[in-house]
């Protein structure tokens, strides 16, 4: 039981992922408090402020940061807040989002520069972030696409980290959560929210706790939770119906592998008895 | 297309193209003098000594700028005015070190192509896709094309979303996604309960995984939702081992990490780390 | 050029390229592990140029005439220097600098971090306005005595001896225990995750791929 070559390992997982995505047994999901927190902080922005989102993801995790990014993105159209996305490790992000939330818009017709923008790649962490925090569009300079940011109608007004309401962290990357919550949530009490891949999630509960983060999506799981609220069930909820069967395959090849150790083990002190 | 091909290659013309050169070589002349004087007069101790001071003084202005006391609205010192020229200042210059990586690469792959070691053509595959993905890349920049988009796209676009939505994102997603793979044979093979301790990582383990799909809900949901014995409802059990079991373990590592970095820290500011990069023999 | 039809075949070849590697090494996922390197560099050059050094720096330099921009690639370009063994003492130079901005940052950061840690860690350990005892205890005292056996298992400079030491050191060992837990709650979540990024691969080329040729299949493999 402990010897099941590795290759049929791998053809289980594939087949219970295949079997799963087209035969689906669709199970409820409901939204966990962490997950509200940020649907609800999203719907509190003030009138006139931006919300940030900082898209620091890229295909390497889009399976979970898409589907949060699209939520997100949903939630914010849903409840009228104009945003931003920007972005500051990896590069690759700053695109996928573009493109979600070009899709996105469609539904809503949002318009770019009037209800949402992309600042683009910045590069330079906690540089950016400082010179940010006093002055924007000189940080920002050109938007994704190359224009000057200070062209855009939505940038009208918005000098400061003061003229943003919300700052939202889509990221697969630990250490940049650190960065916004040092340097621009703490100093400057702008309320801050994230959405993690589940790997890195538990490492932030306690800035969950300690009130610093207002809420949390934890990877595909919360992204699903984000598409329930938001009334638009998308990629996550599919990947969560899935997981549940993917879950019992692990949990079961676990107690396997430790049924076959204490099999043998009890053959092995027989043998020596 | 002309005007592509100029965008591409950075023909726009500045208004004022002699000021600016001159501006350039005059900067990178005076730069030249100067790390040249330098490189002559400072010996060994001298440089470390530089060195030294250059960290010194990067460090003192953050901090100098958060520590000292500030005045008037909004409230600020005499350093603050100063935190954003810099910061963009620094970003830029560290936008520079974007061909470092690059070089490294292109000298490893280089010289497998010029000696045509085994491999040398994925070598060779390296410099195509890193060409192309640049070359139409920028291209794409330039078009200046505007949102929404028609079906038919001008080509340097096409090729840039194959090169981008086709290769690049899908190369990256399938490479990370053997993951699923390694972590499935590794929790069969390695995931022995040969102690208390690794039995009670496991039970949570087990909580936690089923907490967090719909099928942990589904398999407690006999349980009533509003009964005090909810708490053993999967999901309320997965919750409640992250948030309240999980996240003060977590906390006392942070607080661990922490004085760790402020220690580590201080000691890169004031130089007193020795090392590989830290000493001058290297 | 429409490109929505070579973009999703790319993206299965890709995929499936990459996957041959679940059955051994073999020539064809090399291959693709290194046009996928290629790429990320192209992309990473042609992205810092447009989002970062051409609006921040040639923009406000040539358009503005900010002249002062001119020194910022020379600063930049003495991290190169690091190629050199003569003259690698200017590469360290402009990193240093790097290394005390980021220390002076940490400084910065430290107190907004981490002192609503500090501050919130003191829990209430009675029963006040809308806690009952089964939330103190079920919550605010396994926190404290968590937090506090946890920090204990990293006191390394403090033997387990005599009286103190010996309380510290069971105060360690169970610190131990609890951090077992919260390892498991990381691997659960990792599983989780990395399955995710599998089931995340397979919807697209079951929906987007062939399902783009059969409907049957975009319709079963949803979202």
């Amino acid at each position: 039981m402990q010897q099941i070559p590795r290759h049929y390992i791998y053809l289980l997982l594939a087949g219970v992922v295949v079997w799963q995505l087209l035969a689906p047994m669709p199970l409820p999901i409901s939204p966990s408090t962490a997950t509200r927190g940020l649907y609800e902080a999203i719907r509190a922005v003030p009138e006139g402020k931006l919300i940030i989102i900082s898209t620091d993801w890229d295909a390497s995790t889009q399976a979970e940061t898409w589907p949060q990014t699209e939520a997100v993105i949903h939630a914010c159209f849903q409840a009228r807040k104009r945003f931003v996305i920007m972005n500051m490790q990896p590069p690759m992000g700053v695109k996928l989002a573009n493109d979600i939330a070009l899709e996105v818009g469609k539904q809503y017709r949002a318009r770019y520069g009037v209800d949402w923008a992309n600042w683009g790649y910045k590069y330079g962490y906690g540089n950016v972030l400082m010179a940010m925090a006093k002055d924007i569009a000189k940080t920002i300079g050109d938007d994704f696409y190359g224009r000057p940011v200070t062209r855009l109608p939505l940038m009208q007004g918005v000098r400061s980290i003061r003229d943003i309401g919300l700052v939202v962290e889509v990221t697969g990357l630990a250490g940049v959560t650190e960065y916004w919550i040092g340097l621009i949530q703490g100093p400057y009490q702008v309320p801050f929210a994230a959405a993690y891949t589940a790997v890195m999630a538990p490492g932030y509960y306690p800035y969950l706790d300690s009130g610093q983060m207002k809420g949390m999506l934890v990877g595909a799981k919360g992204a699903a939770e984000m598409e329930a609220l938001v009334r638009s069930p998308g990629k996550a909820t599919t990947i969560m119906n899935v997981q549940s069967w993917a879950h019992l395959l692990i949990i079961a090849l676990i107690v396997v592998g430790n049924l076959g150790y204490l099999l043998a083990r009890g053959r092995r002190e027989e043998r020596r008895q | 297309m002309r005007e592509a091909l100029q965008s591409l290659f950075l023909l726009r013309q500045a208004p004022n193209p002699t000021a600016l050169a001159i501006c350039l070589g005059l900067a990178l002349a005076a730069s030249v003098l100067l790390l040249y004087a330098l490189h002559r007069l400072l010996g060994p101790r001298g440089r470390r000594w530089l060195i030294a001071l250059v960290t010194f003084v990067g460090g003192l202005f953050f901090g100098l700028e958060w520590f000292y006391p500030a005045r008037g609205h909004p409230s600020k010192n005499f350093l603050t005015d100063w935190i954003e020229p810099v910061s963009n200042m620094l970003t830029v210059v560290g936008a520079f070190t974007v061909g470092l990586g690059i070089y490294s690469l292109s000298q490893v792959h280089g010289r497998n192509v010029r000696l045509r070691r085994p491999g040398w053509h994925n070598s060779l595959a390296f410099f195509i896709a890193m060409v192309a993905m640049f070359v139409f890349g920028l291209w794409e920049h330039y078009l200046h094309l505007r949102e929404p988009l028609p079906k038919l796209v001008p080509w340097p676009k096409g090729i840039y979303e194959i090169l981008f939505s086709g290769l690049f994102a899908p190369l990256q997603a399938a490479t990370f996604s053997l993951l699923a793979f390694y972590i499935a044979s590794a929790a069969y093979r390695a995931f022995r309960i040969r102690t208390a301790e690794a039995g009670l990582m496991m039970a949570a383990a087990f909580v936690v995984m089923l907490g967090q799909v719909p099928v942990g809900a589904w398999l407690t949901s006999a349980i009533p939702a509003a009964s005090g014995w909810s708490f053993f409802r999967l999901e309320k059990l997965g919750e409640w081992v992250l948030a309240w079991l999980n996240t003060p373990a977590q906390r006392a590592i942070t607080f661990g990490v922490a004085i760790g970095a402020l220690a580590m820290s201080l000691r890169v500011w004031l130089s007193l780390e020795r090392g590989t990069f830290f000493s001058e023999q290297s | 050029m429409n490109p929505e039809v070579a973009i999703l075949w790319a993206g299965a070849i890709a995929t499936l390229g990459v996957y041959t590697i679940l059955y051994r090494e073999n020539p064809i996922s090399r291959l693709f592990e290194h046009i996928f390197v290629g790429l990320s560099a192209g992309y990473l050059l042609f992205t810092t140029w447009t989002q970062n050094l051409e609006g921040k720096w040639w923009g406000p330099m040539v358009h503005q005439r900010q002249w002062y921009w001119a020194f910022a690639p020379v600063v930049g370009l003495l991290f190169y220097f690091i190629y050199s063994r003569r003259l690698v003492w200017l590469a360290r130079l402009v990193m240093g600098l790097f290394f005390g901005v980021a220390a002076g940052t940490t400084f910065r950061q430290f107190f907004p971090l981490y002192s609503p840690q500090i501050y919130k860690s003191f829990k209430p350990l009675l029963p006040q306005a809308g806690l009952v005892w089964a939330d103190v205890i079920l919550h605010h005292w396994i926190f404290i005595v968590i937090l506090l056996t946890v920090m204990s298992y990293f006191f390394f400079s403090i033997p387990h001896e005599g009286r103190f030491g010996r309380g510290l050191g069971r105060s360690s060992l169970l610190g131990r225990w609890f951090l077992m837990i919260a390892f498991g709650a990381m691997f659960g979540n990792t599983v989780m995750a990395r399955i995710s990024l599998f089931i995340g691969r397979v919807q697209f080329l079951l929906k987007d791929w062939i399902g783009h040729y059969l409907s049957w299949f975009a319709q079963r493999a949803g979202g």
